[in-house]
């Protein structure tokens, strides 16, 4: 796979992890795009598989977030007071 | 006496599950012939076993729903690409290159054709994601997709 096709799997991805973003899908989108086109000039090869690296790792983040996320709501409900 | 009321039991018995399925008009008319005298009654049932009773089907929305037309496809997608908020609409054409005319980089692009599978339901894979650089790539390409020749 080239870089291109897997910066451009890598976008995809996360944005459409974006989407249940809680601070909303516009900051996420706007953020998100600032970063990839921030290194857009990065020509090196082995810079480039670390920062795709790197976006892996995000996703691995926002997907674990979702869980905290989605844990939290449930506990909340099982103990209202908040022990 | 009694084989009658047997009859009249299988008849009725038959009624409740013909009108089920049958139209009203067909359960009224044996509703009609349940009054009548026995020989009747024995005709009816003929003719009951004889004609099927018309069932309606119900197939999914995929198969009933109606091909979009070309020109629809149109403006479903010039529709889509408008509602992107780097796009100015009024310099949006069919035949305006996203990333030449409408001042687009490849990023925005990306996001353009996933609102474009949102739009008609269907993945678009990388490879020919890339080649639809203009709306009219774009409607080619769903039109191809929905079998709709011009």
């Amino acid at each position: 796979m080239s870089h291109r096709k897997q910066v451009i799997d890598l976008y995809k991805t996360l944005l459409h992890l974006g989407k249940e973003y809680p601070s909303g899908y516009e900051y996420f989108r706007s953020r998100l795009h600032n970063a990839f086109m921030k290194n857009k000039d990065v020509t090196d090869s082995e810079k480039i598989e670390k920062m795709i690296g790197h976006g892996q790792y995000i996703v691995k983040e926002v997907e674990a977030l979702y869980m905290l996320k989605k844990y939290r709501t449930l506990k909340r409900r099982y103990y209202r007071d908040n022990q | 006496m009694a084989g009658i009321v047997k009859n009249i039991r299988a008849l009725s018995k038959q009624t409740n599950y013909l009108r089920s399925f049958a139209t009203r008009s067909l359960a009224v008319g044996v509703n009609n012939k349940i009054n009548r005298p026995q020989q009747s009654l024995v005709k009816s049932t003929l003719f009951l076993t004889s004609t099927q009773p018309m069932q309606s089907r119900f197939y999914s929305p995929e198969v009933t729903k109606s091909k979009p037309t070309e020109q629809e496809i149109k403006d479903r997608v010039l529709k889509v690409c408008s509602s992107y908020d780097k796009v100015t609409a009024d310099k949006l054409k069919l035949e305006s290159h996203f990333i030449n005319d409408l001042g687009l980089d490849s990023l925005d692009h990306v996001e353009v054709i996933m609102a474009i599978e949102d739009e008609f339901g269907f993945e678009i894979p990388d490879q020919d994601a890339e080649k639809l650089l203009r709306p009219a790539d774009i409607v080619r390409y769903v039109a191809d997709k929905e079998d709709i020749y011009d």
